[in-house]
């Protein structure tokens, strides 16, 4: 795999889920993201931090092919999820999904009842009824919701808290049994409290999945990942462990943003 | 300063005075609707009206009964929301979801221009094509029939209803498409599953709205409906002729004398239909009003 990627980032880890190389992509004809190479270790929290418009969300997206639904979007390079190219002739979007979770911004439960709402995932995947009740209390249980939604999983998921929404997103996605999960600035819109759990969470999960996560709070990102990746207009100026980039960055741009000079 | 003050504040009364104008002219037209039907009490008695089976307003023993025309009317307005509503969610969803923005755009001015054409060409185009094509399919002594009119109907209730659900589906926000593709829901799932469900109060609200263009149209069906007060039976009087509230008032109007029981029951057919309509636009209004999102 090395071979076919050239520079490539890569904190010293084990074992990479997911390995991108020289991955460009336009909007347009506007280069959103350059040559962006590096390797995303499995079973571990990755934070992909950096200002607005860096391309940190454009490249989240192009690991579960969002951007597909972008009109004008050209991508080239390469994503190897489990040394399988996602962008190859032979690829199945829906299959690739359901392998790469993702939560976004703002919380997006369905209009339905919040057992609806994740059992949506196991009902379209074909999953057998008499197993979906089991499938919904466990995605309930590892989301930390399953206390506070137990005695009213009839009730419309609109009726829950913004956190709570969050929450059963998560839910949600766990419930299709991915092996990536995706986080798009998922406490952006959020209250502290609400924060706070869902970074708990998160750090709960890596136990089970890979996660990557684009935050706009570099505190966030110190707290609660074990890589780090800085974006800056489309490039990727520096991946490692959070540690290191954040008490010896090596770039100075990275040293900026991380001290607060921009961004 | 006081001069502008007092500017503005005639321009305000006027508009006001513009907007109370509606409000007025409609009770005016319930007060005056209301008032002539309740003549028509002296003569026949509420009960005989409602439940009556016979309509023959000019016999000697002359019958109110407004069964037949009731009737008429529910068979072919029923009848074109089982053509339209299929036709025009399906349209909907297709010019929302579906379609490429550019083909999208292309088709949405030829659906307001069919809302724009006159009931009578309608009518004529009904009479000219269809009535044949009816007889000639059904093999029937005539083709001016319950269904005749309820294709019509149906194609002139198309617009508004393909309209109003292509407005509600496309307000679902994107983000909860997102959310489905992302669980690896396919298009279509995410379409059948997610988008129209949540559009659902809005897509009622549109079949609503085009059930009230339907039950109001007069001059089309005068045209192609065969104007014969009978009760239909059902299922098969869809092939029968048939007479409708609007098209009895619109074809005896002219030649009753004023103030006489026919003119009076006229009148009081009338009521009814504007009872009819304004429940069923009461309730598309009650429902719209629910579809508008909460999540942003």
């Amino acid at each position: 795999m090395t071979e076919v990627v050239q520079n490539i980032a890569q904190p010293r880890v084990a074992q990479p889920h997911i390995t991108v190389g020289n991955l460009n992509l336009w909007y347009g004809e506007k280069q959103a993201l350059k040559n962006i190479s590096m390797h995303i270790p499995k079973n571990s929290v990755t934070a992909l931090i950096g200002p607005s418009g860096c391309g940190k969300s454009t490249f989240i997206r192009c690991l579960n092919r969002m951007n597909d639904l972008v009109k004008n979007c050209r991508i080239e390079g390469k994503v190897l999820i489990e040394n399988k190219d996602i962008y190859g002739a032979d690829v199945d979007v829906v299959e690739l999904r359901k392998q790469v979770g993702m939560v976004f911004q703002k919380p997006n439960p369905f209009p339905m009842s919040i057992y609806d709402n994740v059992a949506y995932g196991p009902r379209i995947h074909g999953v057998n009824k008499k197993d979906i009740n089991g499938v919904v209390e466990g995605a309930l249980h590892s989301a930390a919701l399953w206390d506070e939604t137990s005695d009213r999983l009839k009730s419309p998921a609109l009726s829950l808290s913004g956190g709570q929404q969050q929450r059963l997103c998560i839910a949600r996605t766990l419930a299709v049994k991915p092996r990536i999960i995706l986080f798009d600035e998922p406490t952006s819109a959020l209250d502290p409290i609400s924060t706070s759990r869902i970074e708990d969470l998160i750090m709960n999960l890596k136990k089970d999945y890979t996660i990557v996560i684009v935050t706009h709070n570099m505190q966030q990102a110190a707290r609660i990942s074990d890589y780090t990746g800085f974006f800056f207009m489309g490039e990727l100026i520096e991946f490692g462990q959070t540690r290191q980039i954040f008490h010896s960055p090596k770039e100075k741009s990275t040293e900026d943003y991380i001290t607060g000079r921009f961004g | 300063m006081f001069n502008r003050n007092y500017k503005e504040k005639t321009i305000e009364s006027v508009l006001f005075s513009v907007s109370a104008l509606t409000v007025v002219i409609l009770l005016l037209i319930c007060l005056f609707l209301f008032r002539d039907s309740l003549l028509l009490f002296k003569e026949t008695s509420l009960l005989d009206f409602l439940t009556g089976k016979f309509w023959y307003p000019t016999s000697v023993n002359r019958q109110f009964g407004l069964l037949p025309l009731f009737f008429g009317s529910l068979i072919v307005t029923a009848g074109a929301i089982l053509f339209a509503v299929p036709l025009g969610i399906a349209s909907a969803i297709y010019i929302s979801e579906i379609a490429h923005p550019k083909v999208a755009d292309a088709l949405k001015p030829f659906i307001e221009i069919l809302a724009g054409i006159p009931s009578v060409v309608f009518g004529f185009f009904g009479l000219v094509i269809l009535v044949p094509a009816v007889q000639n399919t059904f093999n029937l002594p005539t083709g001016q029939t319950a269904l005749t009119g309820s294709i019509m109907l149906g194609i002139m209730a198309l617009p508004t209803i393909i309209t109003i659900s292509e407005d509600a589906i496309s307000s679902v926000p994107s983000t909860i498409k997102q959310g489905s593709l992302a669980l690896g829901a396919t298009r279509w799932q995410t379409i059948y599953k997610v988008i129209v469900p949540a559009a659902l109060s809005g897509i009622s609200a549109a079949v609503m709205l085009g059930m009230g263009r339907a039950i109001g149209e007069t001059m089309t069906l005068m045209m192609v409906t065969g104007n014969t007060a009978v009760i239909p039976s059902f299922p098969g009087g869809i092939l029968d002729p048939v007479r409708t509230m609007t098209a009895t008032i619109a074809l005896e109007m002219g030649e009753v004398p004023q103030g006489s029981a026919h003119f009076h029951a006229l009148f009081a057919v009338g009521t009814v239909l504007f009872t009819i309509t304004f429940l069923i636009n009461l309730i598309a209004d009650l429902i719209k009003n629910r579809y508008r999102f909460k999540v942003d």
